[in-house]
């Protein structure tokens, strides 16, 4: 196994079906932090210590909840897994970053009222999209000139 | 006394242990461990898989604390909601120093020892707990020689 072959922190976990809150909520936080599902109950993170620790604090959940978990940390055995990883990721960012490329030019070109309001709600999105993207997709560029462009327009429009 | 927690701390461990010197145990020593298992006997576990003093029911293992040692004071209630969402972003509190906190606490990190982590944050949890109301002790100046 080479070095510079990225690892893995993967999440194995079981939850009752019912009730429903816990893995709503399980699927939140996991979406939150950017893990891809690999098959049912298996996800991951790119490997890394803070990766690890929300993996970690995902797991206690499960457990809390009456399911089973446990965590391991992995090297796949072909860089093309990896890439196809590290794309998956990418690719579920790039759609993220879209739709606030997308809300920035709609709230550019409509009314001014309320501008303020959604730009902030944007840039709180934006953040939310970097923490998650641990690859991070051209159309971040694209997001985030689309909402600094929003503000410019709000700074020379008032 | 000693406290255990794992290795490689951020926000939320920096957080508790500047809670623990300033308002439990003002002589801690801090023990750093990679697995629950080699918790060293007769010490007190923190933000460790398992640990009482952990993440529990979606707080942080700070708010734990909190619970646990029945520190109600409004300033680290506040301090505890920054601390909640600089870890986990869950958006459950609105704390606009959070993501600031989180990216100082993780530059801080990437340079010091986590012992030399804790000291260099506790300037700052001391700042964010006066600047929202919290009353900490003047330290003693320096006397004159």
């Amino acid at each position: 196994m080479s070095e510079d072959r990225p690892s893995w922190d993967l999440l194995a976990y079981r939850l009752p079906r019912e009730p429903s809150t816990p893995r709503i909520a399980l699927w939140r936080r996991l979406r939150r932090l950017g893990a891809v599902q690999l098959v049912d109950g298996l996800v991951a993170l790119p490997h890394n210590p803070a990766n690890l620790e929300q993996l970690e604090w995902a797991a206690e959940e499960v457990t809390e909840a009456g399911g089973a978990a446990t965590l391991w940390l992995a090297t796949s055995t072909s860089k093309a897994q990896d890439r196809a990883l590290a794309e998956r990721i990418r690719t579920v960012a790039a759609a993220d970053y879209l739709t606030v490329a997308e809300a920035a030019q709609t709230a550019a070109s409509g009314a001014s009222s309320g501008r303020r309001r959604t730009l902030r709600r944007l840039r709180r999105a934006l953040r939310a999209i970097d923490a998650r993207a641990h690859y991070r997709p051209p159309e971040a560029e694209q997001a985030h000139d689309a909402v600094e462009r929003l503000a410019e327009l709000i700074e020379v429009t008032t | 006394m000693k406290w255990s927690t794992r290795s490689d701390c951020q926000v939320d461990r920096a957080a508790c242990a500047w809670l623990i010197r300033r308002f439990i145990d003002a002589e801690a020593q801090f023990v750093f461990v990679d697995d629950p298992d080699d918790v060293p006997a007769g010490s007190i576990a923190f933000d460790i898989r398992g640990a009482e003093l952990s993440h529990r029911n979606g707080n942080c293992s700070f708010e734990t604390f909190l619970v646990h040692y029945g520190l109600d004071d409004p300033a680290l209630r506040a301090l505890g909601r920054v601390v909640h969402e600089a870890d986990l972003g869950d958006d459950r509190y609105d704390a606009p120093e959070a993501p600031g906190l989180e990216g100082i606490v993780r530059g801080l990190a990437a340079t010091r020892t986590d012992l030399g982590l804790f000291e260099a944050t506790t300037p700052i949890f001391d700042a964010l707990y006066t600047v929202n109301g919290g009353l900490l002790r003047r330290a003693q100046a320096p006397t004159a020689s």
